[in-house]
């Protein structure tokens, strides 16, 4: 408990237990927390971007096709402003060509997106694939 | 005129008083917040079970700053819920009146745009208007002397500064490129300077209504049972804030973790001077 005086707070000295119990388990979550932060510095080391794409499902839309995928950082560094480019071929010629920049790929993590594109992929050959990065 | 009858025109004044501090402070404290782009595309983006949890959380949060502050003295939890209802009232209509002289309220949107935003930014002006009387009225000097605060409206009443200060910075990119930019040398530096600065706000810089120890009690014992709870609500607040905002993605545990730590400075910092202030 807390006694307020002419402005001043005064803590008192003989507190509740659950002061007590609730100041030793946010110690141990604040050292828990210390313990696995400390453990990244130590394992963990910094790689450039890694990254690849899934294509996930192909679907009609009003106006054509999307084409949604999902997109994975494997390193341990965030890539920004990531540019994935898809291309539609057909015979060995492109005829198709989109492509959507992620603002931010995370390290370890995936986010996802999709393209869309006026022909059917289908029965064609389309590659997705990552096409650049900056540093965020 | 009549005792009773100059006694209510006065009470009807200076209730007429509290309103327009209100109205002010509500401006004041949540004009940053209207005026920042993300939290008008949150207004329509964000998922309404989120935006309706946010409202909801928000409305015990204003009951116990009523109780401590409110627009009058409030001395019944019945009085500090109607006077919580008056500041939630003040905030949707600044909100509303702002953002539509902004011209973000336009009569194409559809209405569950137009609603968003205005819930959304409802949440820090009804805080900001509560927070009217304390900063833009008298002191808290002449009114508090010997009140005892119970060790869980402490911790609520940092929880409420940290959503505050939460609430300003969550929204923006700034958190999450900060996450991505730090390395975990820099998670543990800010942790420490979080911690230390949370401490030395309260206990030793000695700001009027900062907190003093009796002298037969060690400093650790404060910062066990106030300074480290007080650290860990702001980290709570700052998941609450950041989840609410999606701002996690499906970023790793790690990256997520880092973003809290970030949001967790300005937090623990609105967490202590709510100590102060308050």
């Amino acid at each position: 408990m807390t006694r307020s005086e002419k402005g001043r707070h005064h803590e008192r000295h003989d507190p509740h237990w659950v002061e007590w119990l609730t100041g030793i388990l946010s110690a141990i979550l604040v050292i828990g927390m210390l313990g696995w932060i400390g453990w990244e510095t130590v394992t963990r080391e910094a790689t450039p971007p890694d990254l690849t794409v899934r294509v996930l499902t192909t679907e009609r839309t009003t106006a054509g096709y999307r084409v949604a995928f999902d997109i994975y950082n494997t390193a341990t560094t965030t890539a920004a402003a990531v540019t994935v480019v898809g291309r539609l071929a057909e015979g060995g010629r492109v005829i198709e060509e989109n492509h959507v920049i992620f603002d931010y790929v995370a390290a370890e993590s995936k986010s996802a997106g999709a393209l869309l594109f006026e022909n059917d992929p289908a029965g064609r050959t389309l590659d997705i694939r990552p096409a650049g990065y900056t540093e965020p | 005129m009549t005792d009773r009858a100059a006694d209510a025109e006065n009470h009807v004044g200076r209730f007429l008083t509290g309103l327009g501090r209100g109205v002010a402070s509500a401006l004041f404290l949540a004009l940053p917040m209207l005026m920042t782009m993300e939290m008008w595309y949150l207004g329509f983006y964000i998922t309404r079970e989120r935006l309706l949890l946010l409202l909801v959380v928000n409305i015990p949060l204003l009951i116990l700053l009523s109780h401590r502050i409110g627009f009058e003295e409030t001395f019944t939890w019945r009085e500090s819920v109607r006077d919580a209802t008056i500041a939630y009232g003040i905030g949707i209509l600044t909100s509303l009146l702002v953002l539509a002289a902004l011209g973000l309220l336009r009569g194409d949107m559809p209405a569950s745009e137009l609603l968003g935003k205005v819930a959304l930014q409802s949440v820090p002006a009804s805080i900001g208007a509560m927070l009217g009387r304390s900063q833009l009225g008298r002191g808290m000097s002449e009114d508090d002397d010997g009140t005892e605060t119970p060790y869980h409206s402490e911790l609520l009443l940092m929880a409420t500064g940290a959503l505050f200060v939460s609430l300003n910075i969550a929204p923006t990119e700034e958190t999450m490129v900060l996450a991505y930019k730090m390395t975990a040398w820099h998670a543990l530096a800010v942790i420490v300077l979080s911690i230390l600065v949370m401490h030395g706000f309260v206990y030793a810089v000695s700001f009027i209504g900062g907190h003093e120890l009796q002298p037969e009690t060690p400093w650790w014992h404060a910062f066990v049972r106030f300074t480290l709870p007080g650290y860990v609500v702001a980290l709570a607040v700052s998941v609450f804030t950041l989840w609410v905002f999606e701002s996690f993605g499906n970023s790793s545990a790690v990256e997520m973790l880092h973003s809290v730590i970030v949001l967790g400075f300005p937090a623990s910092l609105g967490a202590s001077a709510a100590r102060l202030i308050l």
